[in-house]
C-alpha cells in the first residue's frame, strides 16, 4: 500500500510537499472559489490553506479520515475564516445558478475517499429542503440568515433542516455515537 | 447538563463546524464547554465529507498560483530541512522559546530555520497581491544569512520604519510580578519580537502563553491572535511574533495564559503581562 502523502510530508519526503499540490492544487482551488467568490480572496487563501496542510501533517490519521477530507478539513477551517473577516456578498445573478447545483457531484473527475462516497450516498436520502440548505451552507458558504433570505424560508426552519441533515450524514459515516447528540435525541 | 444547554451546545458546535462562530457564540461555547473536541471533531469531519461530495472539481489551480506555492513549497522545505538538521533543536509542538545562553551551533539551525520561515511568510505576502509582476517574483535561491533571534529583532529596528515598541508590565497573576522587557514591532514587516526577563517557564502540556495585539483597526473584544510559545528555562528571552491577521497600528499588546494550543478568544483571567506602545521611531 502506497504511504499517503501527508504521512510522507511529515516523513520529510521533499518531493511530497509538491506532490501535495499536485494532488490537491484543484480540489482547494474549487472550494476556495466556490466559498469565497473572488478570485483575489480565493488565491491568498489558497496559498495559505496549502502551508497550513503542510504544517499539519504530522496530524493526519489514516484511520480516522481519508487524506482528502482531511485536506478538506483544513482548507474549510481558513475558508470559514476568511469569510468570517470578509465583507462577501453574494450577487443576484450567481444565486439562480448557485441554487440550480446539485448537491452532490456524479461528474467529478477525481477520487473523493470513502467519507465524501458515503456522505453523498446520505445525503441523497436527506429530504430536498435538507440537501438544499446543507448544499448551500457547507458547500457555497453561505450564513444561515443568507440561505433563510435568499430561499424565504425562516431561519429557524433553516437551522432545523441543517441540524438534522448534518447530524443524519454523520450518523451515516459511523462518527455520531456521542453522548451529546444521543441525549439530545432523548 | 439540561437538555436546553445539550440542545444549544450541539447548535453552536455544528455552527462551528459549518460556518464558524462570531465571538458572543464562542464566548457561549465556552461557557458550556464541556470535552466537546471529539464531537466538534465528527461535525467537522461531516461537513468537510459532504463539501468534498459536493465539489466539483472542473478548474485546475491556476499557472500562477501554482507557480506561488511551489515557491512557497521550495522554502517550506528549506525550513524543514534546517529544522531536522543536526545543529537544530527537536521540532517543537509550536514556538518554544530558545535562549540567548545557548550555544551557537544551537542557534545557528534554529535561526536559520526562523530566517526560512520568515522568507516563506514574506514570499506569501508579497505575492498575494495580484498586481504584481510575476516576472519579478523570484523563487528563492539560497537561505538568508544566519542571524540570532536577537540579532534580528536589532536588524529590524534598525531597517523598517515606523517600527513601534512597548515595555512589559505585570499583568494581574501575583507570581509574575517581576517580568519586564520589551516588545517591538513593524507595521511595514508584519513582524515582530518580545524580549521577557522573569517569564516564568511553564510546563506545555498543562497550559501556554498566548500573545495578543490590540490593534487600532481592531474592536478592543476581538484583538489579534500574536501565537502561542512556552518557556522553558530561565533568563532573558526572545520570541518572534506570530500575528494570525495583519496589524496596522498596535496600540497594546497582552500576554495571556491559555490552555495548550492557545484559543481563539481570550478570557483574560490570567494575564500575564502588558506593554503599551510608548513611542514611534522613525
Amino acid at each position: 500500500m502506497t504511504e499517503a502523502i501527508l504521512q510522507r510530508i511529515a516523513n520529510d519526503d521533499r518531493n511530497a510537499v509538491k506532490d501535495c499540490l499536485d494532488k490537491y492544487g484543484g480540489l482547494v482551488w474549487s472550494l476556495a472559489r466556490k466559498m469565497l467568490r473572488n478570485s483575489n480572496e480565493a488565491e491568498d487563501a489558497v496559498q495559505e490553506i496549502f502551508i497550513d496542510i503542510w504544517k499539519n501533517a504530522d496530524r493526519f490519521d489514516e484511520s480516522k479520515a481519508s487524506e482528502i477530507t482531511f485536506v478538506a478539513m483544513i482548507a474549510r477551517r481558513r475558508l470559514i475564516d476568511k469569510i468570517r473577516h470578509s465583507t462577501r456578498r453574494i450577487s443576484a445573478d450567481s444565486l439562480e445558478d448557485i441554487l440550480l447545483e446539485p448537491s452532490t457531484r456524479a461528474d467529478k473527475k477525481m477520487q473523493t475517499g470513502l467519507e465524501a462516497e458515503q456522505a453523498a450516498e446520505a445525503m441523497r436520502n436527506l429530504r430536498p429542503e435538507q440537501q438544499q440548505v446543507l448544499n448551500l451552507s457547507i458547500v457555497q458558504g453561505m450564513s444561515h440568515q443568507e440561505i433563510a433570505d435568499t430561499l424565504r424560508m425562516p431561519l429557524g426552519t433553516v437551522k432545523t433542516h441543517a441540524r438534522r441533515g448534518i447530524l443524519e450524514v454523520r450518523e451515516h459515516l459511523g462518527l455520531g455515537g456521542k453522548q451529546i447528540s444521543r441525549e439530545v435525541q432523548l | 447538563m439540561s437538555e436546553n444547554k445539550q440542545e444549544k451546545l450541539i447548535d453552536l458546535l455544528i455552527k462551528k463546524a459549518v460556518s464558524g462562530l462570531d465571538e458572543a457564540e464562542q464566548h457561549e461555547l465556552d461557557a458550556l464547554d464541556s470535552d466537546t473536541a471529539s464531537e466538534f471533531r465528527s461535525l467537522e469531519m461531516t461537513a468537510a465529507a459532504i463539501n468534498v461530495a459536493g465539489i466539483a472539481v472542473d478548474e485546475p489551480l491556476p499557472a500562477h498560483l501554482y507557480t506561488k506555492i511551489a515557491a512557497n513549497a521550495e522554502q517550506f522545505v528549506a525550513a524543514a530541512e534546517m529544522e531536522s538538521s543536526p545543529w537544530s533543536p527537536a521540532k517543537p509542538r509550536h514556538q518554544e522559546v530558545e535562549r540567548e545562553g545557548i550555544s551557537w551551533f544551537g542557534w545557528l539551525g534554529w535561526a536559520a530555520a526562523a530566517a526560512a520561515c520568515i522568507a516563506l511568510a514574506l514570499n506569501l505576502w508579497i505575492t498575494r497581491t495580484p498586481q504584481n509582476n510575476q516576472a519579478n517574483i523570484k523563487p528563492p535561491t539560497a537561505i538568508p544569512k544566519v542571524l540570532t533571534l536577537g540579532e534580528q529583532r536589532e536588524e529590524m529596528m534598525r531597517s523598517a520604519i515606523g517600527t513601534v515598541k512597548a515595555n512589559w508590565t505585570a499583568g494581574n497573576v501575583k507570581e509574575m510580578n517581576q517580568i519586564s522587557g520589551d516588545v517591538v514591532w513593524s507595521d511595514e514587516k508584519q513582524a515582530g519580537y518580545m524580549r521577557f526577563k522573569g517569564l516564568p517557564k511553564n510546563d506545555g502540556t498543562k497550559e501556554t502563553y498566548q500573545l495578543w495585539i490590540f490593534d487600532k483597526t481592531q474592536d478592543k473584544a476581538t484583538p489579534i491572535d500574536g501565537g502561542t510559545f512556552d518557556v522553558t528555562s530561565d533568563g532573558e528571552v526572545v520570541i518572534p511574533i506570530n500575528a494570525k491577521l495583519k496589524a496596522k497600528g498596535p496600540e497594546m499588546f497582552a500576554i495571556t495564559i491559555e490552555k495548550p494550543g492557545g484559543v481563539v478568544v481570550s478570557k483574560r483571567e490570567k494575564l500575564a503581562a502588558i506593554a503599551k506602545v510608548e513611542n514611534l521611531s522613525s
